[in-house]
């Protein structure tokens, strides 16, 4: 089965040592998105929300580059360093998986990579 | 590939915008579920083996309605509110999974409402 790497300078270049997404066997498996810019590596904002959006634009690129897009994802983690942001995520969120939203877990963790507010990782069906 | 929505009554109805489960060739992602009883929306109870006992629950009746059921699991992510919950929940859990558990990552993180454990999996369909 081949496994075929996926990179786009149109997301943040991997801070670590992982491919921004690897498609196999149908699938495209895309790494824990942060709020960075790609082209700055800053951090989109301050708030969940708009890390929350710059994360999702982040997955979408990758997703277009692996030949696929944000309709075609079927699972999302969402990893929020406070649960207490759940709504304000959701509220971004939404509006980025309008009908049909991919199965999801989504919970708080201790710390996120850089000091992120959120990190969003997807796996989605390559098209047709 | 195809993506199909997959929804149950005899499982708790999403607490965002998210999909119980999606089904996708020959692999069912399941949402993250917690110890909620489907037909009242209440946790079943405060202790992590209870809620442990009903989230496998919920994600049976989910597989179920996917085509599927636990046996056909092929990884788990287990969240715990506390890890100290670690034994009590393992003591629930085998008895879902008797023989050639699925992979399993486990993790203390906090889930979005107040549950002391939450899990997802992704199963495969049975052959033929």
């Amino acid at each position: 089965m081949s496994r075929q790497v996926i990179a786009t300078p149109h997301a943040p270049a991997a801070v670590g040592p992982y491919s921004q997404a690897i498609a196999a066997n149908g699938f495209v498996f895309v790494s824990g998105q942060l709020g960075l810019v790609p082209e700055t590596k800053q951090f989109a904002g301050n708030t969940v929300a708009a890390q929350t959006e710059q994360a999702l634009q982040n997955i979408a690129a990758i997703l277009e580059a692996a030949g696929t897009d944000l309709a075609h994802v079927v699972k999302v983690t969402v990893l929020l360093a406070d649960i207490a942001a759940f709504k304000e995520m959701n509220e971004v969120y939404s509006a980025f998986f309008p009908t049909q939203p991919p199965a999801r877990a989504a919970y708080a963790v201790r710390d996120l990579p850089l000091g992120a507010l959120v990190e969003i990782e997807a796996i989605a069906v390559l098209p047709g | 590939m195809p993506r199909e929505v997959i929804h149950t009554d005899k499982a708790p109805a999403p607490i965002g915008p998210y999909s119980q489960a999606i089904r996708s060739g020959d692999t069912v992602y399941v949402s993250g579920q917690g110890g909620l009883v489907p037909e009242t929306m209440q946790l079943v109870g405060p202790t992590v083996a209870a809620q442990t006992e009903q989230t496998l629950k919920n994600i049976q009746a989910i597989l179920e309605a996917a085509g599927t059921s636990l046996a056909h699991v092929v990884k788990t992510n287990v969240y715990l509110a506390d890890r100290r919950d670690f034994a009590a929940m393992n003591e629930v859990y085998r008895r879902f999974f008797p023989e050639n558990p699925p992979a399993r990552t486990t993790v203390q993180a906090l889930p979005p409402v107040d549950i002391k454990v939450e899990i997802d999996v992704v199963a495969v369909l049975p052959e033929g």
